[in-house]
């Protein structure tokens, strides 16, 4: 029974992961069209990337609008997590609801009525817009993840700095909040790596030198056939692969996810 | 200050934002869909919307798809998920990380990468060649099969990781005992432990279904304008032709098929409302 249990995750595993290990391999080609196997191995593609203005340009929004939007995401998110699990307020259901309506409405109708509504009538600024958009989208993660933190929290020892003379915020600050940091470090993790691989919500969102990373890959490989999205996509794999696996060794980021 | 008034508090910020920002938007581009040329309250749009052959065709193809990654990833997912709960603990939780790792990487990277294998110089086109099973390059790039293929490794893992969580609350001395009294492996499966995890089957199905109806870059990097689901096709209706009407009609659409998947899946597990 295990070694046919090995077999099928062998299997499931080839297919989820193995994909990964052809666009590290295609990546370091040498050839100028994009072939597997790779004809001769190279970091040309890899510099190549680097030297691409546009990349680099929508790889400085992305990372900007990534740690601002899940910023903004935890300072308006944890508050409700808190009020929710602290004073069950009348009503937490529909609260909840309306929370996570984000997560119900396609993302790429977000980035529409957004336009639509703010970038052309009022001239908002495109990167406002996708700071709105990214920041709507990533409250819900972020105050499911204090949530689960908070859920972990004795209540005690909060009552017990009331008690000795703290006030409500003082407490907060001084008592729950440094111990509940991994949680909220991990729902900056993962509300990074959302909004930073998001590409539906931010499809209508750009301008004339306004992309996000994603939206810019997508883009280029409508018209390109070369390896360097393979390389380009290899590196980010790899980024994304490093920070969880920091995170789960230093906060265990699979017990929020 | 009453703890009433200090939960408003904490909560109106967020509120505010998601209100403002997000759903009075939204909320009016939707109801752009229910009115006519003149304004005026109307169903005309839709009916418009049932009345295109392309549009049809294409609402057919995203339920198709969305309810094909969904038994498929249930099959797989329950493989690997009874491999995963049947391992030792300590190879459980790597095996459980080795399936959260993809979700964290960028759907566009993960899309790409079965570009690489199976367009008309990929992997799979050279080995088809090198054995020859056929003269000339297959094309599989742009068919429904490459988005089924990119669907279903892009949601497994959620069904996979609900399945976990649903088997690992499975008391282990229920399958032993209905093996001790002779049901067959099948057997086993089929009356044990199919309906004691069914509400995990139908989280993951959820997950799966919703995600699959409302992927964009995988139809649109693997099935290309040949293979439309309905994502690409409010991308396309806006881009080409400022059509936003349709795509409120789309939006709508998406958002009830949703909801309703959820119900229905809900119901076909009979798990309690919480």
């Amino acid at each position: 029974m295990r070694s046919w249990g090995r077999i099928t995750l062998a299997l499931v595993l080839i297919f989820l992961i193995g994909p990964f290990a052809i666009i590290l391999a295609a990546g370091l080609s040498d050839g100028e069209t994009l072939a597997f196997p790779p004809q001769g191995i190279s970091l040309r593609w890899v510099l190549a990337v680097f030297e691409l203005e546009s990349f680099r340009a929508s790889f400085a929004l992305s990372l900007v609008l990534a740690t601002a939007s899940t910023m903004a995401a935890l300072v308006l998110g944890t508050p409700v997590a808190y009020a929710l699990d602290r004073y069950r307020p009348p009503g937490a259901i529909a609260i909840s609801a309306l929370l996570t309506s984000p997560l119900v409405v396609p993302g790429i109708i977000v980035g529409l009525a957004l336009l639509r509504h703010f970038v052309i009538p009022l001239g908002v600024g495109v990167t406002t817009a996708l700071f709105l958009a990214h920041t709507a989208l990533l409250i819900p993660y972020a105050a499911r993840v204090v949530s689960a933190s908070l859920a972990n929290l004795r209540v005690d020892i909060e009552e017990a700095a009331i008690l000795l003379g703290a006030s409500r915020p003082g407490a907060f600050f001084r008592v729950v909040l440094p111990n509940i940091r991994s949680g909220v470090l991990a729902a900056f993790i993962l509300g990074f790596i959302t909004s930073f691989n998001q590409v539906p919500v931010s499809l209508f969102l750009s301008g004339p030198g306004v992309s996000t990373l994603p939206i810019d890959m997508l883009s280029y490989m409508e018209f390109t056939y070369d390896p360097s999205i393979a390389a380009l996509s290899a590196m980010l794999a790899l980024m994304s692969v490093a920070i969880v696996l920091v995170a789960e060794r230093l906060l265990g980021l699979s017990r929020y996810v | 200050m009453t703890d009433r008034s200090r939960a408003a508090l904490l909560i109106a910020p967020a509120a505010l934002f998601i209100v403002a920002g997000f759903l009075l938007p939204v909320g009016v581009l939707l109801m752009g869909g229910f009115r006519d040329g003149a304004g005026a309250w109307s169903l005309a749009r839709y009916v418009e919307f049932f009345a295109t052959p392309l549009h049809v065709e294409t609402l057919w193809r995203t339920l198709r798809l969305g309810a094909l990654v969904t038994i498929a990833s249930a099959i797989i997912g329950y493989a690997a998920a009874l491999a995963i709960v049947d391992s030792s603990p300590s190879s459980r939780g790597r095996y459980i990380g080795l399936f959260i790792l993809p979700m964290m990487i960028s759907p566009v990277a993960r899309t790409y990468a079965w570009v690489v294998l199976l367009g008309r110089t990929g992997l799979v086109n050279v080995l088809v060649l090198k054995l020859g099973l056929s003269d000339e390059p297959l094309r599989i790039l742009f068919t429904e099969t490459a988005v089924f293929l990119g669907l279903v490794q892009l949601f497994l893992p959620l069904m996979v990781l609900s399945l976990v969580s649903a088997l690992e609350n499975l008391p282990p001395d229920v399958t032993a005992a209905a093996r001790l009294l002779g049901a067959s492996w099948l057997d086993v499966f089929l009356k044990v432990i199919l309906p004691l995890t069914r509400e995990g089957l139908a989280v993951g199905g959820v997950l799966v279904f919703t995600g699959a109806i409302t992927a964009y870059i995988t139809p649109a990097v693997l099935g290309g304008s040949k293979v439309l689901m309905l994502e690409t096709l409010l991308f396309q209706r806006v881009s080409v032709a400022n059509d936003v009407v349709t795509a409120s009609v789309i939006a709508m659409l998406l958002i009830v098929m949703s909801y309703a998947a959820n119900a229905l899946l809900r119901r076909v597990a009979s798990v309690r409302k919480a």
